[in-house]
């Protein structure tokens, strides 16, 4: 018996190391430039938030006002980041899960490089002055139908790999995966055609733009980082996923509620007043699938409380999935038409939140993934345990930072925005401390981001350690007999216990 | 790997470049990642927590309240509207906060525009040229630009038969357009045909002259006919009223001439 299960995983390890091969480029190709695009993101993000503290600073230089690098921080950050981030991610998961290699990489990669080259098109647009002006679709009008070209480019393949799967069931990571890959389209090509095409009513434009920020945040990041999350927790710690039920109703009420979430930004608008009610109650019921997602793949990690402590991916992505779950609970919190919403609707905490999905609960989980994969793909293993601490705290620190500060800060902003008798500089005013602390914030992050960017680019140049030794975060390997930096795979495949 | 001085790269002091761990220790086919995975251990069929459930529950109940809070109210748009909704004013500011003045002259020819594009347009034209066959141009037309209370009479009462030019055009008759038509909208509207598609004239018909046309309509013989050529020969003056200097600045929400900033 034990020879045949040895035969069996050596088949596997074999499997596993064809697909991360045929991979290998894309993937590797979305993380670097991601990590870069975060990077840019970041920079325009601090010099934003310090136009918030000091409107003097840079006021001299047209491409730099708040209204053009702010559009041009989210801008980035969602796509030149995120999606990127979310597409080597998920193109790998789906290859491995349904345990096939990818034939397409060329493409994949030709198709990313256009998406890079869009993204940096429309980010030079917005910094000149032609974005469109809606939230979070500021890039020019003709940048968003070549985006979806090379969006089919690089995901159809991926679909491909789904529909024609061996493996017989569908495991819960998947779910999600495919349900972002799905998601992601029919969000953008609505959304891009409502706002853009269809001349309808500039107010029912600004409805639309707000549904579309909803939706992407929970409808392709949020199950992207839970499609992540239901993969690492099992595969590192070597325990099932907590509850398949549980999972069952994350994903289902996901599914059912994340569309209806958006036009609750438009209370009080002269639109039908049902789409803002429906929204509203949608965002409270968001809290449901993260609990559920949450719950089962935290307990699902704390099964092994030592994989915890030294695993950096499932470090990174425990703290993600931590947030995500703040994210939904607050967003039942913040949402309530009557006594919440007004503090929240027009004030920073939207910011806040936004930070909190795209960095804190997505970014985390996928920071989470390329700690998992980049080793695999690259052959090599990180150069340093003490630049992903480095990564981790800063990040972490810096990130709760921004999300409690402006959150809070928002509840204080709103709160002078409804009291009309005051003049709106000191609803203004009561906020101006958090934009303070946002912008120190902001710094230690984008500090954090050096660490991560350069040790990418070192993994990505294959300067990485080789050794058959996972670089951790604990002590575990200081006394191997083999020294610190472990065998160099001397001991072959599959000796080593599992990480 | 081709380095052809020394063929075993196993007997090398240390690992450099040329090395390449996997395919030294020949297992190209497998990484030590690769190799160290778990396998997938699936899921779990573990029952839903009774603490998860409550927490799920209350959310749940939360999400109905949003709803029934605005039942009734689904379709109404004054829920949201709160009484008495004026922001207090920044320190600094005056109490009546007035838009920058503008020449009277143009703030009367943007004001017209808009009342000809609903009034006028059809049959005019935007460009005020007509179509030359059955609606007349408004352009250098002698009466357009001419004697403004002749102008206005064939505005307020409508035209039958030839115009200016003597051409009687297709459509033969103008209805009267001053039904409902206020002393001020009839002076921004002569105010603009006569300043603008190249007529120059560079007058303001004021409300007061405005006013003296509607009264002269009024008193017509038989109030409900066009104006004819004929009877125009009887209006071949300007409309009484002081003349306003057309670069008098004015307010543009009250029209009412203010003194410059200083």
């Amino acid at each position: 018996m034990s020879q045949e299960t040895k035969q069996s995983a050596e088949q596997d390890a074999i499997l596993r190391t064809a697909i991360d091969r045929s991979l290998r480029h894309p993937v590797m190709f979305f993380f670097t430039s991601g990590a870069a695009w975060l990077a840019v993101s970041l920079l325009l993000g601090i010099i934003a938030t310090a136009k918030m503290v000091s409107p003097e600073f840079m006021d001299g230089c047209a491409w730099f006002t708040q209204g053009r690098v702010f559009a041009a921080h989210i801008s980035t950050l969602v796509y030149g980041w995120g999606c990127q981030a979310a597409f080597g991610v998920l193109i790998w998961l789906i290859a491995r899960l349904t345990r096939q290699e990818n034939r397409a990489s060329g493409i994949i990669l030709a198709a990313g490089h256009a998406w890079n080259f869009l993204i940096a098109v429309g980010t030079v647009a917005i910094l000149g002055g032609y974005g469109t002006g809606v939230p979070w679709m500021e890039f020019p009008t003709m940048i968003w139908p070549a985006l979806l070209m090379a969006y089919a480019l690089i995901a159809i393949w991926t679909m491909i790999q789904f529909r024609v799967r061996t493996t017989g069931e569908v495991f819960v990571s998947q779910w999600f995966a495919v349900g972002a890959l799905v998601w992601f389209p029919w969000i953008v090509a609505t959304a891009f055609v409502l706002v853009f095409c269809v001349g309808g009513n500039p107010l029912m434009s600004a409805g639309v733009a707000a549904w579309f920020r909803s939706g992407i945040t929970y409808l392709f990041f949020l199950p992207t980082a839970a499609a992540a999350a239901y993969y690492l927790a099992p595969k590192i710690s070597g325990r099932p996923v907590h509850s398949y039920s549980l999972s069952l109703i994350g994903f289902w009420v996901l599914a059912v509620v994340g569309p209806w979430t958006g036009m609750q930004k438009l209370t009080g608008a002269p639109i039908p007043f049902f789409l803002p009610y429906m929204g509203a109650a949608a965002a409270v019921l968001i809290g449901i699938p993260t609990i559920a997602i949450a719950v089962s793949t935290l307990r699902t990690m704390a099964s092994e409380p030592g994989k915890f402590a030294s695993s950096p991916a499932l470090r990174f992505t425990a703290t993600g999935v931590v947030c995500m779950l703040v994210l939904g609970i607050s967003s039942s919190f913040s949402n309530l038409p009557n006594s919440t919403l007004p503090l929240t609707q027009f004030s920073i905490t939207q910011y806040g939140m936004d930070i909190l999905a795209i960095y804190g609960c997505f970014s985390f989980v996928m920071f989470g993934a390329i700690y998992f994969i980049v080793p695999r793909i690259t052959r090599r293993e990180w150069l340093s345990k003490r630049f992903i601490k480095m990564h981790f705290l800063f990040s972490m620190y810096g990130v709760i930072a921004v999300a409690v500060l402006s959150v809070l800060g928002g509840m204080l902003h709103g709160q002078g925005q409804e009291n009309f008798k005051f003049t709106w500089d000191s609803a203004v005013a009561s906020a101006y401390p958090y934009q303070m602390a946002t912008l120190i914030a902001w710094c230690f992050v984008l500090f954090s981001n050096v660490f991560f960017f350069a040790h990418l680019l070192l993994m990505w140049m294959r300067l990485g350690r080789r050794s058959s030794h996972p670089t951790l975060l604990g002590h575990a390997h200081l006394d191997s007999p083999h020294g610190p930096e472990g065998d160099i795979d001397n001991a072959g495949p599959g000796s080593v216990i599992a990480h | 790997m081709s380095s052809s001085s020394n063929p075993n790269p196993n007997s090398r002091p240390d690992l450099d470049d040329t090395i390449n761990v996997t395919t030294t220790h020949n297992s190209e086919s497998m990484t030590a990642a690769a190799a160290r995975e778990n396998r997938n251990p699936g899921s779990n069929k573990e029952p839903l927590s009774i603490a998860t459930f409550a927490v799920c529950a209350v959310i749940f109940i939360v999400a109905g309240s949003v709803i029934g809070n605005a039942s009734g109210g689904f379709f109404s748009y004054n829920t949201n509207i709160k009484p008495e909704y004026v922001r207090g004013k920044a320190p600094g500011v005056a109490d009546d906060v007035a838009l920058p003045p503008k020449p009277i002259l143009d703030v009367y020819v943007k004001k017209g525009q808009s009342l000809y594009s609903a009034k006028c347009n059809g049959c005019h034209g935007a460009d005020g040229k007509g179509d030359g066959v059955n609606y007349p141009s408004l352009v250098g037309s002698a009466w357009s630009t001419g004697h403004t209370e002749r102008f206005s009479q064939v505005i307020l009462n409508g035209l039958q038969g030839p115009t200016s030019t003597g051409k009687v055009y297709g459509a033969g008759v103008m209805p009267a357009q001053g039904g409902g038509m206020s002393a001020q909208d009839l002076a921004f509207i002569m105010t603009f045909i006569r300043n603008s598609f190249g007529n120059s004239v560079g007058d303001v018909v004021t409300p007061e002259m405005a006013q003296a046309a509607i009264d002269i309509a009024a008193k017509r013989s038989n109030p409900a006919a066009p104006v004819t050529a004929e009877e125009l020969k009887e209006h071949e003056k300007d409309l009484p009223g002081e003349k306003m200097d057309p670069a008098t600045l004015v307010d543009p929400i009250t029209f009412q001439a203010v003194q410059a900033k200083k």
